[in-house]
């Protein structure tokens, strides 16, 4: 009996690659080798990735797969369990903001809120300048810094709204 | 008051080896491999009542000894650093300020456990943290506390691999955390059986906080008795307790394990701002159900708090005054639990949700007396839950629902918020 083919769409966030990006396919390659060693390790692999794309693209996670001989499903489970990993392109600056209790109470509302009318853009949103992207998220285990949030890796805080201009402002001045 | 855990934090460069030995690191990791046999140490840390300040409180000693008495190898130390308990900074304090002495904490649990493999895990956001640990992994290497023939005892090898989570507050249960080890989705296991014989990649493993590995190198050097007189009453040592929320100093301290709140919250804390009214706070985290300014003597140590009907937790207490909004708490810690939830069973993948649904109708006017009986129920079936994280999610909603009955009451049946953020124009919304 014959097979009837869907053509499917691709999903969002599932475009291949650009053309341009692909020399850094081997980039990751190499970075993968070392890991071989190390079972379990697909998470560093999804990071070298991640570090290198600004983003998990589907080939990229065809290429884990591969390497580390784990079934492409479950480099793909894994990608979307972990909430720091993104299925698409990230700006350089993502502005992870707290929005659990102690920073709620210490006013993360109100800094969510400048945060969002200072870039123009809703959370989740990229700013029209291509640079950021807030993202609303559990506790950072800063709250000795309530209302805190971490710009990368680094973290800020107490960050209040009239902070945003200048918080901003030397990341986009390079000195963040 | 002797400090244990945190005593080096004031050193000028805390982190590193240098400073560690200076004031005397790994001298207790060379006694033990000197003087004591594993059973010695797993004695003196069931002597010592140590017991586990991830929140469940196991005896440690106790862990180590299950570990070593199965036959199976290799067997794995684990160390917990996935902190992701709302108002908990405790762990990370350790972990930027003074990683070397939970690693010599991690190779005395390994020489007791008889384990020869190590994973140290940290939470995906602590950027600092994992320097510092990557750093003080290395230079515990190069003199040779770590790797093959531990300070000169050819018999005693620990291999540690440093490793980072990615955002998934789950994955702290130790089970999750296993999976996530072995590169896997971070959903928990069933248990039983247990990880001291069913660990990450199937192996007996000791899987510890940080803070409690972080004790054991100075009950070696003090003795068991020294470290239980340290602890009010039956609580043995110190906790960290972290300070957040409406409170004039939001810091972490080291008390004796078993303080009353009101030392935390008024005299290390400085109480509620000026001119604020006082209104209850959380002992331990986001799991803890709140309570009332009534209950301030009561002692933070597990059992105290099991007899209060909420738990000691992470030691994340979070001070409430009267601009806080209880069912605005609860609808918090229910976003944050529905968001964690890892969505694998359904008690919790659909309870909740639920529970956040139930705050947000009481919080806009729609609630009824019947969602009050509704979170009773929902706590119940929840309790049917797969992991810890569905056992716990409704006990803060519930917990401020029966404590806070009349606030609760108030915005049912009169939509009136004392704290003022329900029911106006610019109220709180949904911030996540
Ligand atoms: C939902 C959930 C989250 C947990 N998160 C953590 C955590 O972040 N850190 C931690 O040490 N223990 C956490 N635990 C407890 C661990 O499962 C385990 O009991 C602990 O790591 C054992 O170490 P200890 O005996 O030294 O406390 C969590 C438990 C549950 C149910
Ligand atoms: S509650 Fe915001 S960092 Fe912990």
């Amino acid at each position: 009996m014959a097979i009837h083919h869907t053509e499917l769409e691709t999903p969002p966030g599932r475009e291949p690659l650009p053309e341009s990006e692909r020399p850094k396919l081997e980039t990751l390659r190499e970075q993968l080798q070392p890991l071989k060693d190390l079972p379990g390790s697909s998470i560093e692999a999804l990071y070298a990735a991640q570090e290198l794309f600004s983003y998990v693209p589907p080939e990229a996670i065809t290429l884990i797969a591969e390497e580390l001989r784990i079934p492409e499903s479950q480099v793909f489970g894994v990608v979307t369990f972990y909430t720091m990993f993104s299925l698409e392109p990230q700006p350089p600056y993502v502005l992870r903001v707290c929005r659990d209790l102690s920073c709620h109470l210490a006013g993360a509302p109100k800094l969510i809120g400048a945060l969002e009318k200072e870039l123009g853009v809703p959370r989740g949103h990229t700013s029209p300048d291509g640079r950021f992207t807030v993202e609303v998220v559990s506790c950072l285990g800063l709250c000795d810094k309530q209302p805190a949030l971490l710009v990368n890796l680094d973290q800020h805080g107490p960050v209040m709204p009239d902070d945003v201009p200048d918080l901003l402002g030397d990341l986009r001045n390079g000195a963040g | 008051m002797e400090l244990v855990v945190t005593r080096n934090f004031g050193r000028p460069e805390s982190w590193t080896l240098a400073s560690y030995r200076e004031a005397g690191g790994y001298e207790a990791l060379e006694r033990v491999l000197k003087e004591m046999t594993p059973e010695d140490v797993s004695d003196l840390i069931k002597d010592s009542n140590l017991t586990g300040r991830g929140g469940a409180f196991f005896p440690t000693g106790l862990k180590w000894e299950f570990v070593r008495k199965d036959p199976k190898t290799p067997r794995y130390v684990v160390v917990n650093a996935d902190e992701s308990e709302p108002g908990t900074y405790v762990n990370r304090l350790s972990l930027e300020l003074d990683p070397h002495m939970t690693i010599e904490g991690m190779i005395i649990a390994a020489y007791a456990s008889n384990a020869e493999r190590g994973y140290f895990y940290i939470r995906g956001e602590y950027g600092l943290s994992h320097e510092r640990v990557k750093a003080a992994l290395r230079e515990a290497y190069e003199a040779g506390y770590l790797g093959q023939g531990i300070c000169g005892r050819d018999d005693f090898n620990l291999e540690v691999e440093f490793r980072r989570g990615a955002g998934a507050y789950i994955v702290g249960e130790e089970t999750a955390l296993f999976n996530s080890l072995e590169g896997k989705r971070g959903n928990p296991r069933f248990k039983p059986p247990f990880p001291t014989n069913f660990g990450v990649w199937g192996l007996p493993t000791a899987i510890n906080n940080v803070e409690t590995l972080a004790a054991a190198p100075a009950i070696v050097m003090n003795g068991a008795e020294w470290f239980k007189d340290l602890g009010i009453g039956d609580a043995a040592g110190t906790k960290m307790y972290c300070l957040s929320g409406n409170v004039v100093n939001p810091v972490c301290v080291e008390l004796p394990l078993g303080v009353t709140a009101r030392e935390v919250i008024m005299d290390h804390g400085g109480g509620v701002p000026e001119g604020r009214t006082f209104k209850g706070f959380k002992p331990g985290g986001a799991s803890s159900a709140p309570l009332t300014p009534a209950e301030i003597d009561a002692s933070l140590e597990p059992k105290s708090m099991a007899e209060l009907g909420t738990i000691m937790g992470t030691g994340g207490v979070v001070v409430f005054d009267d601009t806080a909004c209880m069912v605005d708490a609860a609808y918090r810690d229910a976003l944050f639990f529905e968001d964690e939830s890892c969505g694998f069973c359904i008690p919790c993948r659909e309870g909740t949700p639920n529970l956040v649904q139930i705050c947000e109708r009481i919080m806009h006017g729609q609630g009824t007396m019947d969602d009050l009986d509704l979170l009773e129920e929902l706590g119940a079936s929840m309790m049917a839950s797969f992991c810890g994280l569905g056992h716990f999610a409704h006990q803060p909603v519930r917990g401020a629902a029966s404590r806070f009955r009349d606030e609760f009451e108030a915005h049912i049946r009169d939509h009136y918020c004392a704290a003022g953020t329900c029911f106006t124009a610019n109220g709180n919304g949904r911030a996540g």
